[in-house]
Formats: C-alpha cells, sequence, structure tokens
C-alpha cells in the first residue's frame, strides 16, 4: 500500500519536474515535412533550406501571412495584391506597384517563382537574403506601410495565427523571425519547371516546334550571355540603355552600394512565365515582347554605365535582330510559360 | 525498503532540472556612457569642436551593440546568446544606456567583445531578424533597402561663425558589397568576477569625437551626408570601432 502511493508520487515528480517554462505550452499537432525537391535541370538552391525546413504548418502559415491584409496598414494590401498567381505572381498590367491609400511605387512587382536559387533580392539587391525581402515591400510608406510590431500585435489578436505558429514552429512564438520563416517557407516551395522548355532539357517527351528551335538558337546567340542558364539569368546587375524616365531617375543598383560605377544598373530578369509578366523592365515602362526585343535592337541610348556587351566595334549600340528574327524568339520565349506553376492550388489565395 | 526509497528520490533530485542546475550563472549590466572629452554629452545646446575647426550640436545619437562576448585570461570565451545579443543604444532614451546580461556562466573575464550593427555573415542564423521591430521603431533600418543602420549620427555644424548647417551620418552594410560591421575587444580596467546572484556593473565609454577623428580624420565641410557613400562610410565605421573603452567595474 505505501509502496503504491509512493509510486504515484515519484510518477508525479516525473511528470511535473522541469514545467515551469513550458506553462504556455500548445501541445503540437503533427507538421509534416515538406519535400523539397531540386528539378533535375536545376542548379543548387542558393537558400539553406536546412535551416529552415518547409513544413506543413509552415507553409500553411506563409501563404496566409502572404495573402493577408493585416500585413498592410490599411489591412487591405497584402502581398499577394501585387503579386498574383495568375500572372507568375506580378501585379497584371500595372506598370508600377500599388501600396496602401492609393499610393503609387515607382517599380515593376517582380515575379515570384524559384525563388531558392536567387542569390539577392528586388530589382536592385536591396535585400541579401529571402528572409529580410518582406521587410522592404512591409515598411515601404507607398507599399504596405506598417510596423514589424504593429503587424505582430494584430497576429496575436487572431486565434488561428496564435495555433498556427505554435504549431509551425518549436518555440511557438509570433514573432518577426517565425513570421519572415513562414512567409519563406511559402516562397521556396515556388518552384516553376514544369514549361514545355524544361519537359525537352529533361527529355520528357516534349519537342520544339520548328518556329521555337530556330527561336532557340537565336536566342543563345542574342540573350543567353546575361539570361544564362536554366534560370534564364546570371544574377548580375546591367544597364541595358533604357533612356532615364525623368519621373523617377532611378539609379538603380547605386542606391544599394552607393557606387557611381552601379548608376542605371538593375539586376537580370529571369525570363522564366515571361509571356504573362508584362509590363517589362524596372519600371514597367515596356507592354509587350515585341516593345523589349525592339528596345534592344534599335532603342538604347548610351551612358557611362551602359553594359559593354551592347557596344559593337562600329560603335553600334544594341542587338542586331530582324523582325522575323525577334517572332522566333519570342515563339521560343512563349515556352518558358509553366501551367502547371500558374494554376498549382498549393500556391493560390482560395 | 524504506532505503530504497530514499535513493530513489535523492537520483530524482539530483538528476531532475540538470541543465538548468549544473552551470552557475551570474548578471551584468553594460552601462554605455556616450562622452566627448571625458563629459556626457549634451544633446542638441551644446557645441563641440573637432579637429576640422567645426563646431557641432548632437540632435541624434544612435548604434547596434550586437554579439557580446566575455572572455577569460586563458582565451575561453562565453558568449552570450546571439538571439539575446542585439541592443539599441539610443542617447536620448537612458534606459537603452543599460544593458542588461543575464545568465553569464561564473568566472573571471578579462576581456569583452562586441560588434557595432549586424553581422549580415548570421543571416539568417540565430533568429536575429527578431531585432527588426526594436530597430524599425528607432528608425534604424534604410528605409528602401532590408538592411540595418549601424550608427545613426546627426545634428548641426558651423565653420568659422558661418550659418549652422545640418550634418547627417548613416553607416551601414551597403548590400553584399561592402561590410561595414565592425567588432571591438576591450581589455577589462580589472577582473570582472561573474558570480552566482551577483550582478557586476562594467561602465563602458564611447568618445564621440573619434566618429570625426581617429584613424581617419572626417571633416564635415567636405561631406556632411553621409549615406550609403562607399567612400566615407567604412572611414567613419572604423573610426567609430575605436571609441570605446571600458572605465570601470563594480560588483
Amino acid at each position: 500500500m505505501e509502496l503504491r502511493i509512493l509510486v504515484y508520487i515519484i510518477s508525479l515528480l516525473f511528470w511535473t519536474s522541469c514545467s515551469s517554462e513550458k506553462e504556455d505550452y500548445v501541445p503540437i499537432t503533427e507538421n509534416a515535412k515538406l519535400e523539397f525537391t531540386v528539378p533535375a535541370n536545376f542548379p543548387e538552391p542558393s537558400y539553406n533550406v536546412t535551416l529552415n525546413p518547409p513544413t506543413e504548418k509552415g507553409f500553411e502559415l506563409g501563404k496566409k501571412l502572404f495573402y493577408d491584409g493585416r500585413l498592410a496598414s490599411d489591412g487591405v494590401i497584402s502581398c499577394g495584391f501585387c503579386h498574383i498567381q495568375d500572372f507568375a505572381f506580378t501585379h497584371h498590367t500595372h506598370i508600377v506597384s500599388h501600396g496602401v491609400n492609393g499610393a503609387l511605387g515607382t517599380r515593376n512587382a517582380q515575379p515570384l517563382h524559384n525563388m531558392a536559387f536567387m542569390k539577392e533580392f528586388t530589382w536592385d539587391g536591396a535585400a541579401i537574403h529571402l528572409d529580410l525581402q518582406p521587410i522592404i515591400p512591409i515598411t515601404a510608406e507607398v507599399e504596405m506601410n506598417e510596423t514589424f510590431t504593429g503587424i505582430i500585435k494584430k497576429l496575436e489578436e487572431q486565434p488561428e495565427y496564435v495555433k498556427l505558429f505554435a504549431e509551425a514552429f518549436e518555440d511557438q512564438k509570433i514573432n518577426s523571425d517565425n513570421m519572415l520563416k513562414a512567409i519563406s517557407q511559402f516562397m521556396i516551395m515556388m518552384i516553376s519547371a514544369n514549361t514545355k522548355y524544361d519537359k525537352v532539357e529533361r527529355n520528357e517527351g516534349s519537342v520544339f516546334t520548328e518556329q521555337e528551335s530556330a527561336g532557340l538558337e537565336l536566342f543563345k546567340s542574342k540573350c543567353a550571355s546575361c539570361h544564362q542558364g536554366t534560370l534564364f539569368t546570371d544574377q548580375s546587375y546591367r544597364n541595358n540603355g533604357l533612356p532615364i524616365d525623368p519621373e523617377y531617375n532611378d539609379v538603380g543598383r547605386k542606391r544599394v552600394t552607393g557606387l557611381e560605377e552601379d548608376i542605371y544598373k538593375f539586376k537580370v530578369p529571369s525570363l522564366r512565365n515571361i509571356e504573362l509578366t508584362f509590363p517589362y523592365m524596372h519600371d514597367g515602362r515596356l507592354k509587350t515582347l515585341e516593345d523589349v526585343l525592339n528596345h534592344y535592337s534599335d532603342g538604347m541610348v548610351d551612358s557611362r554605365t551602359l553594359d559593354p556587351i551592347f557596344k559593337s566595334q562600329n560603335n553600334i549600340k544594341g542587338i542586331p535582330m530582324t523582325t522575323e528574327e525577334k517572332q522566333l524568339i519570342i515563339a521560343f520565349l512563349k515556352t518558358l510559360t509553366d501551367d502547371d506553376f500558374l494554376n498549382d492550388d498549393r500556391f493560390s489565395e482560395f | 525498503m524504506k532505503n530504497i526509497i530514499i535513493i530513489v528520490f535523492t537520483i530524482l533530485a539530483i538528476t531532475s532540472c540538470k541543465d538548468d542546475d549544473d552551470v552557475k550563472v551570474g548578471s551584468v549590466n553594460l552601462n554605455f556612457n556616450n562622452s566627448i572629452e571625458n563629459t556626457s554629452i549634451i544633446m542638441n545646446n551644446t557645441s563641440y569642436t573637432n579637429k576640422s575647426g567645426e563646431t557641432y550640436t548632437i540632435s541624434q545619437l544612435k548604434y547596434i551593440i550586437s554579439n557580446i562576448v566575455f572572455i577569460k585570461a586563458n582565451g575561453e570565451e562565453f558568449k552570450y546568446p546571439t538571439e539575446k545579443s542585439y541592443f539599441l543604444i539610443n542617447e536620448e532614451v537612458a534606459e537603452s544606456k543599460t544593458i542588461e546580461l543575464n545568465t553569464i556562466s561564473e568566472g573571471e573575464y578579462t576581456k569583452i567583445r562586441f560588434g557595432i550593427g549586424v553581422d549580415q555573415s548570421k543571416y539568417p542564423l540565430h533568429r536575429t531578424n527578431n531585432f527588426i521591430p526594436t530597430a524599425q521603431e528607432n528608425e534604424m533600418l534604410w528605409s528602401w533597402s532590408a538592411g540595418y543602420i549601424f550608427l545613426k549620427f546627426e545634428g548641426g555644424y558651423s565653420v568659422g561663425g558661418q550659418e549652422n548647417t545640418d550634418f547627417k551620418i548613416h553607416i551601414g552594410s551597403h548590400g553584399t558589397t561592402l561590410d561595414n560591421y565592425k567588432e571591438v575587444i576591450l581589455d577589462l580596467p580589472n577582473t570582472l568576477n561573474i558570480k552566482e546572484n551577483a550582478t557586476s556593473r562594467v561602465v563602458i565609454n564611447a568618445d564621440i569625437a573619434k566618429i570625426f577623428d581617429s584613424v581617419n580624420t572626417h571633416s564635415l565641410s567636405i561631406k556632411s551626408d553621409i549615406q550609403v557613400d562607399p567612400e566615407n562610410a567604412p572611414k567613419i565605421a572604423e573610426n567609430s570601432a575605436t571609441m570605446f573603452s571600458a572605465a570601470s567595474i563594480n560588483e
């Protein structure tokens, strides 16, 4: 009898000891790891997935945050407001980004795909890590114009968020680190690698048309030195000879480095899903792919930092292309559209 | 029978909560004292003169202290948990100038090391992103970028009694092209003896005049607005890394 009581006491001791710090503990439901698979024709990711391995709950939380206007001061402008899935997460037909209270930004919202493979973010590389990128739109006055303190407060009032943060992260806390990690988990899963181009490259049975093949050959000789590799960008910053728009006088990469040699340079964008990410260029000034190729053949303006690649020996600027060649290149570029990605329910708001 | 029970209880008492008990820890308060010519600075109303002969007043002085490490005579280090190791010193907010550090392992320390700014090589480790709300509230984030301002020093200056002009110095890293994060190691004036349940106080002087005049000399007439300035920002960052010294220890 006496022994039995003691056994109880000892068991109780085991259960209750060291529990002081875990009073707020919410029991964790199963949080399965998500498979992050690098497509066979892709390079190794730049994002260190082992430091923030995507999980079911982390991804769900990241997606909820991505589509939640609470991240903005007006409660309306979510990340998804300017990054719409149907257009490879760009702001369809909008020249520059739109923010709270009708504010206008100065640059075109970039597509979101294959973010895990990018080294730096935004048109000028102002974010050196994917986890840091959302700081820019969230805090920018002309975008979401909100404070992290304000967001955390709003999220803490929502039982759904309290639960999701607790399920997604070991420390169970609603804080800026977990918030940014969750958004990154959502974004790194956004891999677009199922285009016709990919299926040809991976020998999955697709074949280019004659036009597309001819377009690819032209692309290789005229575009691929900057739009390199399977990501279609060498991730460098270059001045591609756009005339300076006095309305913005955007200095480009110089804003980040302060270096004169970086003035008017912008990041070489990926060309995946390019058919849908119009309008084009950092300020959305060009409406169609024809306009873009016409710029490269005939529209370039010389300046101190114009990329040398565009200058020939005869001091002719640009990439010589005939109208037919442009049409073939565009036919090839359209093989970079990924319908599976654009319609993937995992990334959809509803 | 009873003996066995006593033994079981003893074992439980010894082993439970082991990780909380086996390292004895104490506390340190680091007091940052921003001074010029050994006198605590006075904002706005007091003029100082730099070595370029310019008189200046100070309207804002803030900097980020991070990655604090205590070092013993034999070189052994106690690293304060990085996640809790980011602090904003704001001259205008008295409480911000005392950094309270708990859970430092007992021992005798002779040096302290810390960073000025945020070490971007550590992104995204150690939950440093939890410092974002503090940095944002104190306007220590660049508005257009995802980077921190490590040192913000603003005020007015004049040369030879002429009209007052504003100066603005914002130092941080420039993307991945220029890292202005600096670490400093200070010799402690005497041994810092960390003991359980005791709080020591270390006074750290920051000689603000050195922002202008130290390894480099900076004249405001030449450049009074330094923000993402690849020529002058690294010189100011170098200077600011020399301004600290450990003045006294009270136990």
